[in-house]
């Protein structure tokens, strides 16, 4: 029996369009992840990460396949599956006309936070991201790095073991990409898993305990590093992830 | 499921708090309803009276053609009337008459001879009042003389019947006495029963309107949409809560409206006339109060719903409006249809939405309470009203309404739900 935080095994998705009919956006996707590990969904534009995440996050049903959180299952269990999870992406903004501290004291009650500990939990957030200037502003009124700041700390309001992040840094200028870099690694020394999608590879690199390839919604490969390096013969992350998405096209 | 459980009130609360920070929804949903329409109300009947004060003021530019010399009195009467002006008239009856229609004179007074032999009374004559209808001024002119002409006549009737000997017990035998029995208060309570529910109506789509449209295609276009979908409640629980919100606006819009209303009902009504002392006790009954929030309610919670399945299905702000204001339009139909207000309150018109709330309103506003009608009403709009929050919940629990990748509206929805459905069986 696997100790991951998160399982994955054969989880499709297929959508069905006007104009091109079926397409298979997640084609059987076998993943694990473990507490204190980045996994990272490595892919193009199109690669099928976010709808693999979206699906992770319960908000999209797979067309097939399974997958556990925590040891609850996807379909079986969407609510218990969420209550394990802090989900981030460019799909998934702040309330507007609220305050950051508002945000996460709702993020926290409404996730099932223990209500006589949720004041608590909101200002170890407002001090461990550095937003107590702004905690009382409304979010409309913030920078983009501190909507983002606020955006993190929103998935962790309940104290979630497994965290999903999709492509956390795209719109971030160089410092604040750096500085939320910092944060992701330290949940994972925190204990928490987390999946956390991008296509830049440098990134990937910096970050990621394990590289899961991704192209056509399918996972090429998923290694370390040193092992994809060692798989391939290819020293670059780049270099790699084109072998293996020509391989996959040839 | 618990409709009221601590997760529904936690995303309500949130929801709430949200909208009374946004400026639209605050002037639509709360101001508007408060202030507005009595603002508006008391402006369209200020407006009436201002016209009509404008059209007394002018003169009646009267002419007489063909006035038998032995009723010479009534000229007389015409020109020591205020207000008219009986202006001689040399021309033909063919150019009178094109001066009433150029706008020159506002009636022509014809004389002519009886058109009957039989006629009992010497020196009887027949008039013949020219005017046009489209120009106020001219209607004005044609009813101040006829009131000249009616007094002359009953005058001269009741010479002449003093002449031939009949007597005044016999004579009072003819007369018609005009008696109205509504009292003031009761004219203006009709008055508010036809008016005040398809104000409501509007008052509550209005309050609605925002709300809906912000929680469904509002929270797409935020991208916050997909951020409450990673939250750990059930869809069902947050298509409840965002329902709550939706029908809470509504519900507040409509009340404020109605007591504001009530508030500023004297003040209102003022320029419908009579004196202040007969305006006392005139506008809503407190008694009526209670059925009116009931009905209120109920009209809020059903709308609500309706609208936020509509709503749920656009993209944006702009596609939620215009996917809405259909509904808007057939909301306000059956409030217009309804003004006959001899309309009777039958039981099948008491099981129709809209319509039986519209009716137990404009009841209770003049005091007709038929309960049977009155339980009828409340208990299918309860049914209406919780067959639309199940609809609501069973569309917003769809993975391509919620995600937003439904192309089209309801209607395509729905069709290919059962089409769907119907291909798997």
């Amino acid at each position: 029996m696997s100790t991951a935080s998160v399982r994955i095994e054969g989880l499709t998705k297929v959508f069905y369009d006007d104009s091109r009919g079926e397409v298979r956006a997640v084609d059987d996707v076998h993943l694990e992840c473990a507490s204190g590990e980045i996994l990272g969904l490595l892919g193009a534009n199109g690669a099928g990460k976010t709808t693999t995440l979206r699906m992770l996050s319960t908000v999209l049903t797979p067309t097939g396949g399974r997958a556990w959180i925590m040891g609850h299952e996807l379909r079986e269990e969407p609510q218990d599956v969420r209550l394990s999870i802090g989900f981030y992406s460019s799909s998934t903004a702040l309330y507007p006309k609220i305050t950051p501290r508002e945000t996460l004291r709702f993020f926290a009650r409404v996730n099932r936070y223990p209500a006589e500990r949720v004041e608590e939990r909101v200002e170890l957030l407002i001090d461990r991201f550095g937003l107590a200037e702004y905690a009382d502003s409304r979010v409309e009124k913030l920078s983009s790095g501190m909507k983002q700041k606020v955006s993190i700390a929103r998935t962790l309001a309940h104290d979630p073991p497994v965290l999903i992040f999709d492509e956390p840094t795209v719109a971030l200028d160089v410092l604040n990409a750096l500085e939320l870099r910092k944060i992701i690694a330290q949940l994972r020394d925190d204990g928490k898993a987390v999946i956390f999608s991008t296509h830049v590879m440098s990134e990937a690199e910096q970050l990621c305990d394990r590289i899961a390839i991704i192209h056509n919604g399918r996972i090429l490969a998923c290694d370390t590093l040193d092992g994809l390096r060692g798989l391939t013969g290819k020293h670059y992350l780049e270099e790699i992830f084109v072998h293996y998405a020509r391989d996959s096209q040839a | 499921m618990a409709l009221m459980d601590s997760q529904v009130l936690t995303i309500y609360a949130h929801e709430v708090r949200s909208a009374v920070r946004e400026r639209n929804i605050v002037i639509y949903s709360i101001v508007l309803p408060l202030v507005m329409y009595p603002i508006l109300l008391w402006a369209i009947f200020a407006g009436i009276q201002f016209v009509q004060g404008q059209t007394e003021r002018l003169g009646s530019r009267v002419a007489l053609v063909g006035l038998p010399d032995e009723h010479g009195a009534l000229a007389d009467s015409l020109e020591n009337e205020k207000g008219i002006e009986v202006v001689p008239w040399e021309d033909t009856r063919d150019e009178a008459l094109s001066a009433i229609g150029e706008g020159r004179l506002d009636v022509l007074v014809e004389f002519a001879e009886p058109d009957s032999n039989g006629v009992a009374l010497r020196d009887n004559f027949t008039v013949r009042l020219h005017f046009n209808e489209t120009r106020d001024r001219s209607s004005g002119a044609r009813t101040r003389v006829e009131g000249v002409l009616t007094d002359y006549r009953d005058a001269w009737l009741d010479r002449e019947r003093k002449v031939l000997g009949v007597s005044d017990a016999t004579w009072a035998d003819f007369g018609i006495v005009l008696e109205n029995v509504a009292s003031p208060d009761e004219m203006i309570r009709f008055l508010l029963s036809i008016m005040i529910p398809t104000l409501m109506i509007i008052m509550i789509a209005v309050a609605t309107f925002y709300p809906a449209v912000d929680a469904t295609a509002g929270e797409r276009e935020r991208s916050t949409w997909e951020t409450m979908m990673t939250v750990a409640a059930s869809r069902t629980t947050i298509a409840t809560a965002k329902y709550l919100y939706v029908a809470t606006f509504g519900a507040v819009g409509g009340l404020l409206n109605l007591t504001a209303l009530a508030l500023s009902m004297r003040w209102i009504l003022a320029p419908l006339g009579g004196s202040t002392e007969q305006l006392t006790s005139a506008g809503i009954p407190l008694s009526a109060l209670p059925v009116i929030a009931v009905g209120t309610a109920l009209l809020a919670l059903f709308i609500a719903a309706v609208m936020l399945v509509l709503a749920s299905f656009a993209q944006t702000f702009k596609e939620g409006q215009s996917m809405i204001t259909p509904f808007y339009i057939l909301l306000i139909l059956p409030s217009i249809f309804m003004q006959d207000p001899d309309m009777e309150f039958s039981m099948l018109l008491a099981t129709l939405p809209i319509l039986n709330i519209i009716m137990v309103i404009r009841e209770a506003i003049v005091g007709v309470y038929h309960v049977p009608q009155i339980a009828v009403t409340f208990l299918s709009q309860i049914i209406f009203v919780a067959a639309s929050i199940g609809f609501a919940q069973w569309v917003l629990r769809n993975e391509e309404v919620y995600m937003g990748t439904h192309e089209g509206g309801l209607g395509r929805f729905l069709k290919g739900r059962f089409s769907r459905r119907a291909s798997s069986s």
